[in-house]
């Protein structure tokens, strides 16, 4: 038949499906490739890159402090990312997230510390990748001789030995004048020079806060896209069923004593390279900062902003970042408050309190943290106006 | 390409553009030069110099000039000096700013006060926050905390002066140091020591970093000069970690003790060493005194054992510069801190007074004035020819250091027992480098 035979030929097998779905039916998979993406979604392709474009053009924008700030914050959510790897999705409960941030920081100040100093160690070496890397490698490497405890112990018994961790460490850097300067005296940190250009310097394109907020912001990224890509992985998976139910998962053959070691690993690597990063961007240590606060702040954002996500990392090492700043406006509304730290209430109170009350609120009222809110508000909007 | 792939694509570049078009809001902070021109417009200004009044201005017709202060208001050992020292420096730029001001602006030490804990890394952070808005730093309170932010204070031409008397500032362009140094101050008291009470051992009892340890370079020194046996005990700041020291002293039992601590730390010392017995004197550096420990327990040992080494006449002294402080002070309580704060604000006043008359008020102006500086105008407090900045380190190096008693009597609870001591090995010294880099304490 001449119809038959003149149309042209049919595709034997049908149209790859990525791209091609309908309209309104953002969950309708036809391939293999196209749900296990990472940006599965058309919505979620078009709010990351518009994210990434409001995060390139804020510079342009915003202030220098509050540039500083969101440095401070990206810094932080590498820091909090780890910390969810290691307590969110591998379930391995761990205070001693300072520790790891102070050997960071420390190993960095080292490795582009000056040479010939009398009193302090250094080699010079200000190149970013080098100090950083080592920062984190060191780290990983104390996390990797710290993981065997928690092969033998889980929970509550877990916690309190990596808070010794933290107490270990503040004695360690209190003591080693070489290498911290010791107590009251500190050091300089890494210099982040890149190519060589100083980066905690202003230049005649940029200021200082500029350039680290964008060199912090495109770091968070690449760090964000590792755990990600982490969790979502066999490795991910297995953090996940060691979490579980550890007894479990040796069952069906997960490595448990493996997963263990390397969730330490890699969190101690983030914690590491989150730590050296943090104080490039003031440009000075002290060996005191390495107590069981900064642990419990980390904790913090990993609770307040969502376990096991990353994203929810991210929105609590943020939210955590920016709370000082927004209680110092406090006593503009509440009269009552002062913000000078002699006075009783006063700001500085108000937000050792918060951090507690957000955590206990958080706890109770939405277990999933900041990502529990996000992904409410989106299932309010995906179904509105039938949101009931 | 779909029509919704499409449609998608223009929204997201849209809201770009949208972005890109907000991008003018900045505000010009990436641009320093922020300051307006003085009167007339014939004084160059760059940042912290603004043609508009202060708030709550003296003068409102004159323009305002920001200078930054750093001070330990809250939880390090001078948490009770701090405060003190920035009312004493109100006072004084009040007064200035009451004869008129500066080259027609008014001088402004109010609005950027941070407290920087006495920790160096947090003096940092506070620092880079008040950077882009002030012309210099009216104070910087404690050595260590300083010398984490000095070499960028030297980057950026910014001057400061510093509420402490550590050698390393002999030898830095941007600080305005008043005084002799506690190296110098420790050399002038380990000699009065081996002199009075033919001392045969030293103690220095110090702080870690560059107050503590220039006390016990210079004190290490002396002793070496006059021959006598010297130990070196470090302490950490804290009531409660002076245990060793004093476990130190009364196992030692040296002739004096050479303090370089806080006032509260200094008065546990004092007092728990004579607790147990110990006989010897106690000498102490500047910051070591506080009238509030008059009320201590350890009052009665601080009468009997312990002695200032002060660096100017305590508060009821006569000078014209006294003078004006007690007037100014009006009904405040009097403390050797807030004469202080007074003090340490001439240089600063010197300086803006000769960057003004060169009509160069930007950051490298007045970094240039003050480094030319060859004699600063203290009114009677500090003898003629101090504050010899221009000729190098050893030309700026004050050595004579008043001596005072503890007494109940005097309005600051010290009273002088030794004017202008000045011993041989303070006089015969050549600084060259910080006395805490030259002398290794072991």
């Amino acid at each position: 038949m001449t119809a038959l035979e003149n149309r042209p030929a049919e595709r034997a097998t049908p149209a790859p499906a990525k791209g091609r779905r309908p309209w309104g039916r953002p969950a309708m998979y036809t391939g293999y490739g196209q749900d296990m993406a990472l940006l599965n979604t058309g919505a979620k392709k078009a709010a990351l890159a518009v994210l990434l474009v409001v995060a390139l053009l804020l510079p342009f924008v915003l202030e220098d402090e509050l540039l500083r700030l969101l440095a401070t914050g990206a810094v932080l959510a590498i820091g909090a990312i780890g910390l969810n790897l290691v307590t969110g999705y591998a379930g391995q409960v761990s205070l001693g997230h300072a520790f790891f941030l102070g050997i960071g920081a420390y190993t960095a100040a080292v490795v582009s510390g000056e040479t010939g100093d009398e009193d302090l160690y250094g080699f010079g070496i200000t190149f970013i990748p080098v100090w950083l890397l080592a920062g984190g490698a060191m780290a990983a490497l104390v996390g990797l001789v710290v993981a065997p405890l928690a092969s033998r112990l889980r929970g509550l018994y877990l916690a309190i030995v990596t808070l010794g961790l933290v107490f270990l460490g503040e004695h360690v850097f209190r003591e080693w004048d070489a290498v911290t300067g010791g107590v009251g005296v500190g050091r300089p940190a890494a210099d982040p020079v890149l190519f060589g250009v100083d980066l905690s310097r202003s230049t005649d394109a940029f200021s200082a806060d500029q350039q680290m907020y964008l060199l912090m912001t495109a770091l968070l990224v690449l760090f964000a896209l590792l755990g990600r890509n982490i969790a979502r992985s066999a490795i991910g998976r297995s953090f996940a069923a060691v979490r579980d139910r550890d007894i479990a998962a040796e069952v069906t053959g997960v490595d448990v004593r493996k997963a263990k070691r390397l969730a330490f690993v890699i969190s101690g690597f983030y914690a590491g390279c989150a730590g050296a990063l943090l104080y490039s961007i003031s440009g000075y240590l002290d060996p005191s900062s390495f107590g069981l606060l900064v642990s419990v702040q980390f904790v913090a954002m990993v609770l307040i902003g969502g376990v096991a996500t990353i994203s929810g990392s991210i929105m609590g090492a943020f939210f955590i970042a920016i709370l000082p700043r927004l209680t110092r406006e406090l006593p503009e509304y509440l009269p009552f408050l002062s913000s000078s730290a002699t006075e009783f209430p006063n700001v500085f109170q108000v937000e050792t309190l918060l951090y507690g009350l957000l955590i206990v609120a958080f706890l109770i009222f939405e277990p999933r943290g900041l990502f529990g809110v996000w992904v409410r508000a989106r299932n309010y909007w995906k179904s509105w106006p039938f949101s009931y | 390409m779909s029509s919704t792939t499409t449609r998608r694509r223009v929204a997201a570049a849209s809201l770009a553009g949208l972005a890109v078009f907000a991008a003018g809001c900045r505000g010009g902070s990436e641009d320093p030069a922020d300051g307006g021109g003085g009167e007339g417009g014939s004084i160059a200004t760059d940042v912290g110099v603004t043609s508009d009044p202060c708030p709550e201005a003296v003068n409102p017709d004159n323009g305002c000039i920001y200078l930054g202060t750093l001070s330990d208001l809250t939880v390090g050992p001078f948490a009770a000096a701090g405060p003190t020292i920035v009312a004493g420096q109100e006072a004084f730029w009040n007064r200035v700013n009451e004869d008129g001001g500066i080259g027609g602006y008014d001088v402004n030490v109010s609005e950027y006060v941070r407290d920087n804990q006495y920790n160096p890394q947090v003096t940092n952070q506070v620092y880079q926050e008040i950077k882009p808005d002030i012309l210099g730093l009216a104070q910087t309170l404690g050595s260590p905390p300083t010398a984490s932010i000095v070499e960028d204070l030297a980057a950026e031409d910014i001057v400061a002066a510093p509420a402490g008397w550590t050698s390393l500032y002999l030898f830095q362009d941007v600080i305005l140091e008043s005084g002799p140094t506690y190296c110098a101050e420790a050399m002038n008291g380990v000699d009065y020591a081996a002199e009075t009470y033919s001392a045969e051992s030293v103690m220095a009892v110090h702080y870690a970093g560059d107050y503590g340890g220039d006390a016990a370079a210079g004190a290490s020194v002396a002793a070496e000069a006059n021959g006598l046996d010297f130990a070196n005990v470090e302490t950490t700041a804290g009531t409660d970690n002076q245990s060793a020291a004093v476990a130190a002293i009364v196992d030692q039992q040296p002739d004096v003790v050479v303090v370089s601590t806080g006032p509260a730390d200094m008065a546990t010392i004092v007092g728990q060493s004579v607790a147990a017995g110990f006989q010897g004197r106690f000498l102490g550096s500047s910051p070591t005194w506080n009238v509030a420990l008059l009320q201590s327990p350890a009052a009665p040992a601080l009468t009997a054992s312990y002695q200032l080494l002060g660096p100017w006449g305590p508060w009821d002294t006569d000078s014209p510069g006294h003078e004006a402080m007690r007037e100014a002070a009006g009904d405040t309580t009097p403390n050797e801190f807030f004469l202080s704060g007074w003090v340490w604000s001439y240089p600063m006043k010197a300086a803006l007074e000769a960057a003004a008359d060169s009509g160069d008020l930007t950051r490298e102006g007045l970094a240039t004035a003050s480094a030319a500086l060859e004699s600063v105008d203290y009114e009677g407090i500090l003898p003629e020819g101090s504050g010899n900045y221009a000729n190098g380190g050893d030309a700026a190096a004050v050595r004579t250091t008043q001596l005072s008693d503890v007494s109940a009597d005097a309005s600051t609870g010290v009273t002088v027992a030794e004017a202008d001591l000045e011993g041989s090995t303070a006089e015969g010294y050549e600084f060259t480098e910080p006395c805490y880099e030259a002398i290794d304490l072991g």
